[in-house]
C-alpha cells in the first residue's frame, strides 16, 4: 500500500466539481423565475437582478467561500459547517428575492427557483451529505441530524419565510387537501407494507424450511416485480371492478375497480418479494451450529425459530423493509392515477394543467418522505447489525 | 446406564448406522471412533433423537427414549459440538442459562449455576458472563460451550468432536477439564472423535465404527492387545502399539512391592513415560513416589516391559 499523502495539499475531486459547479450557477444561471400569473411564461433573473447589489455580492461572495472550503478544505468538519451556512444563505435569498419581488397585497404575481437557485441548492446539499458520510456518524447521530434538519425546515415554513413563493402559494390554495392527501399516501405505504410483511414473513420462513417451494416462489414474485406499476394498476381494475359490480358487500368494504383497492393490492404484490427474498437470505445466513446445538437442547420448533434463527436473522429482514417503504413511497404517487390519492394527486393535476409548482408540491414531499424513510429504517439496521454477527 | 439395540439407520437405499447394539455403564466415557463418514455422528445424534432411528431403539436407565416428547428428552441429556455453535446474539451467561429457562428454572438458581460453572472453566463471571461469543478465543468459546451443555446437570453428555477445532496445548487442557468435571459430576459422556490419542486418553470405553457397523467395543488396552478386526489395528497404528499400552497404565497401578533403586518417578506418571526416564538415564529400575512423598514401591524394566506385550 502507498501511503497517503498529507490531504491538505490536495484538491478534493467530488469537491472542485461541485465547487465549480456552484460558482458558475451563482455567475451564469437565473436565480429566479418570474411571472406575472399563474399561466403567464416566465422570465428568468439573476441573482444581481433581485437583489440590492451589496446582498447579492454577499450571497455570491458566501457560495464563492463554500465552494473554496469545497475544493481546498480536508476536514469534514468544516465542509460540512461551510455547506450548512451555504444552504441556509441560498434559501434566505430565494426567500428575500420572492418578497422584494412581490409587491405588498399582490397575489397573483408567482416567484419560483430558476436554474441557478436549484443547481446551488442540489450542489451544496450534496456536499453536506458527502460531509456528513465522511464523517460516519453512529445511527444515533444520522437520525438525530434528521430530525434537527426537519426542525429547521419546520420552523422555517411555520415562520413563513417562504410564504412569497410560487410552491407555497400552490399550498396556500391547496392546504386543506395537503393534509389529506399526506396521510392517504403514508397510509397506502404502510398499509401494503405491513400486509407484505404479514403474508411475506411466513411465506419467507416456509420457503427457507421447504427448499424446494422456494425457487418457485421467488419466481413468481420476480414476474410481479417487472410489471409496470400503471400496467399491474389496469390488470386489477377489471376483476375489482367485477368484484364491486357483483358483490354488494365488498362494494361497502370500499373495493372498486378504481381507488385505494386497487393501489393497495399493487403495492403489496410489489413488496412480496423484497420481504420474502431478504427473510428467506437472512434465514439462509443463520450459522448451522447454532441452529443444531439449539435443537440439541430441547428447544422446540418454534423456540428455535423465534428465539434463535429470527433474531439472527433481524437485519437481512429490516433491510427487506427498508427496500420496500422507499419503493413504496415512491410508488404511490403512480397510484394517483387511478384515483388512489396521496401526493401523485397534485403532481398529476400539475402536469394537467401545466403548472410545475403544483407538480412540486407532490414531488418534493415525496422525495422527502422517502428519504427520511430511508435514513431512519437504516439506523435501525446498524443498530441491529451491531448486535455481534 | 444406556443401551443402543439394534440401532439403524438408513437414507433410502443406503445404511448409515447398521445394527449397533451397546451397552454404556453410567458414570463412564465411551469414545466412538472411525474413519470419516462411518456414521459416528449419526449413532451419537440417534441418542437425542436430533436422528430418527429406522430401527432398532435406545434406553436410558431403562426407559425408551421414543416415548418422551423429544425437547424434553433432549433438555435432560447435554449436547456440545464442534464449533461450539454458541448463539452469536447472546452473552456467554445467557448461552449457558438456555436449557436453565427451559427448564423453567428460579433467576436465583440459575445465576448461581452460571456463575459455578463460569469458575469451574476457569472464566471469572464478573468478566465473562456479560460477553458475548464472538468477544472470546476460541478455546474460552469452546470451553462455554461444554459449560453450556453441563448446565441443567444432565446425567448423559453427548459430544460430538468438541474439541477438534482448538490447539494441541489448548486442547489437552481442555481434555483434562473434561475428566475432572466428568468424575465430578458423574456424568455418562459419549464422544465422538477423530484422534485415537485422545481416545486413548479419555475413554474407558472405545467404539470402533466402520461403514456403519460397530466393529469393537472395549477399553483401550483389549482394542491394542485384542484387535476385533485388521481394520481395528489398522485405526490403532501397530508401529507404535507397545507404548500406546503402555501409555494407558499408571507407575502406581503398576508399582511391585520393595524399594528401589534408581530414578524417582510419580504414582501418576504413565509406564511409558517412566520408561522413557529409564532409557534416559540408563537405569534398570525405578522408586515410585506418592504425590505426598512416601513411596510406593518400585519398578523394574523387565517389569515395564512384560507390561507393554499382548496377551
Ligand atoms: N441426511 C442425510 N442423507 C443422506 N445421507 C446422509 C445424511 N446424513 C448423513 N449421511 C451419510 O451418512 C454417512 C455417515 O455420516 P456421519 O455424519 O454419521 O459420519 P461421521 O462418521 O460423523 O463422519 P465425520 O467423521 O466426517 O463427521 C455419510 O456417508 C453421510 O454421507
Ligand atoms: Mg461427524
Amino acid at each position: 500500500m502507498t501511503p497517503t499523502p498529507p490531504p491538505l495539499h490536495r484538491i478534493d475531486r467530488l469537491g472542485a466539481l461541485l465547487g465549480t459547479a456552484s460558482i458558475a450557477a451563482v455567475a451564469w444561471l437565473p436565480f429566479v423565475t418570474f411571472k406575472a400569473n399563474r399561466i403567464a411564461s416566465g422570465t428568468a433573473r439573476s441573482l444581481f437582478e433581485v437583489l440590492p447589489f451589496g446582498t447579492a455580492l454577499a450571497v455570491a461572495g458566501i457560495v464563492v467561500v463554500v465552494a473554496a472550503a469545497a475544493i481546498g478544505v480536508a476536514s469534514p468538519r468544516s465542509r460540512l459547517a461551510a455547506a450548512i451556512v451555504g444552504i441556509a444563505v441560498v434559501a434566505l435569498a430565494l426567500a428575500a428575492a420572492a418578497a422584494d419581488l412581490t409587491p405588498p397585497g399582490n397575489r397573483l404575481v408567482r416567484v419560483s427557483p430558476g436554474v441557478g437557485c436549484w443547481v446551488l441548492l442540489l450542489v451544496q446539499a450534496l456536499l453536506a451529505t458527502d460531509a456528513l458520510a465522511r464523517l460516519r456518524p453512529g445511527p444515533g447521530l444520522r437520525v438525530l441530524c434528521l430530525a434537527l434538519t426537519g426542525a429547521v425546515l419546520y420552523a422555517a415554513f411555520a415562520l413563513g419565510l417562504f410564504d412569497q413563493l410560487s410552491i407555497m402559494r400552490e399550498y396556500a390554495v391547496n392546504a386543506g387537501t395537503f393534509a389529506r392527501e399526506a396521510r392517504q399516501h403514508v397510509l397506502l405505504a404502510t398499509g401494503s407494507l405491513g400486509a407484505a410483511v404479514l403474508v411475506g414473513l411466513p411465506l419467507g420462513v416456509l420457503c427457507h424450511k421447504v427448499p424446494r417451494l422456494r425457487a418457485a416462489t421467488l419466481q413468481v414474485l420476480n414476474l410481479i416485480q417487472t410489471i409496470p406499476s400503471i400496467a399491474l394498476f389496469g390488470i386489477l381494475m377489471v376483476p375489482l371492478g367485477a368484484l364491486a359490480t357483483a358483490a354488494p358487500w365488498a362494494r361497502e368494504l370500499g373495493v372498486s375497480g378504481i381507488g385505494a383497492a386497487p393501489a393497495v393490492i399493487a403495492l403489496f404484490l410489489y413488496a412480496l418479494l423484497p420481504v420474502v427474498a431478504n427473510a428467506t437470505v437472512g434465514l439462509g445466513r443463520v450459522s448451522p451450529a447454532a441452529v443444531d446445538a439449539a435443537r440439541g437442547m430441547g428447544l422446540t420448533g418454534r423456540q428455535v425459530l423465534t428465539q434463535i434463527e429470527l433474531p439472527l436473522a433481524l437485519p437481512v429482514i429490516v433491510t427487506g423493509i427498508r427496500i420496500v417503504l422507499v419503493q413504496n413511497i415512491g410508488l404511490v404517487t403512480v397510484a394517483a392515477l387511478i384515483g388512489g390519492g396521496g401526493f401523485g394527486t397534485f403532481v398529476f393535476q400539475g402536469v394537467g394543467q401545466t403548472a410545475i409548482d403544483l407538480v412540486l408540491l407532490g414531488a418534493i414531499p415525496t422525495v422527502v418522505l422517502a428519504f427520511s424513510s430511508a435514513v431512519v429504517l437504516d439506523a435501525l439496521v446498524d443498530v441491529m447489525s451491531r448486535a455481534p454477527q | 446406564m444406556i443401551q443402543l439395540e439394534s440401532l439403524t439407520k438408513q437414507y433410502g437405499p443406503t445404511t448409515v448406522v447398521d445394527g449397533v447394539t451397546l451397552a454404556i455403564a453410567s458414570g463412564s466415557i465411551t469414545v466412538i471412533v472411525g474413519t470419516s463418514g462411518s456414521g459416528k455422528s449419526t449413532l451419537l445424534r440417534m441418542i437425542n433423537r436430533l436422528i430418527e432411528p429406522s430401527g432398532g431403539r435406545v434406553l436410558i436407565d431403562g426407559h425408551d427414549t421414543s416415548a418422551t416428547p423429544v425437547h424434553l428428552l433432549r433438555r435432560k441429556i447435554g449436547y456440545a459440538i464442534q464449533g461450539h455453535g454458541l448463539f452469536p446474539h447472546r452473552t456467554v451467561g445467557e448461552n449457558i442459562a438456555t436449557v436453565p429457562r427451559l427448564l423453567g428454572w428460579s433467576a436465583a438458581r440459575i445465576q448461581a449455576r452460571v456463575d459455578e460453572l463460569l469458575r469451574i472453566f476457569q472464566l471469572e463471571p464478573a468478566e465473562f458472563a456479560a460477553k458475548f461469543p464472538h468477544q472470546l478465543s476460541g478455546g474460552q468459546q469452546q470451553r462455554v460451550g461444554v459449560a453450556r451443555a453441563l448446565a441443567a446437570e444432565p446425567a448423559v453428555l453427548l459430544m460430538d468432536e468438541p474439541f477438534g477445532a482448538l490447539d494441541p496445548i489448548i486442547r489437552g487442557k481442555a481434555q483434562q477439564d473434561l475428566l475432572d468435571i466428568q468424575r465430578r459430576f458423574g456424568t455418562t459422556v459419549v464422544l465422538v472423535t477423530h484422534d485415537m490419542d485422545e481416545a486413548f486418553h479419555l475413554g474407558d470405553h472405545v467404539a470402533v465404527m466402520s461403514q456403519g457397523r460397530l466393529l469393537q467395543y472395549d477399553p483401550p488396552a483389549l482394542l491394542l492387545t485384542r484387535p476385533a478386526d485388521p481394520f481395528v489395528s489398522r485405526l490403532t497404528g501397530t508401529a507404535d502399539r507397545s507404548l500406546k499400552l503402555l501409555s494407558l497404565t499408571t507407575a502406581g497401578e503398576a508399582a511391585e512391592p520393595g524399594v528401589g533403586e534408581g530414578p524417582s518417578v510419580p504414582a501418576a506418571a504413565s509406564l511409558r513415560e517412566v520408561l522413557s526416564d529409564l532409557v534416559w538415564s540408563g537405569a534398570t529400575a525405578a522408586t515410585v513416589m506418592r504425590s505426598d512423598g512416601t513411596p510406593a514401591g518400585r519398578l523394574t524394566l523387565a517389569g515395564i516391559l512384560a507390561r507393554g506385550r499382548a496377551g
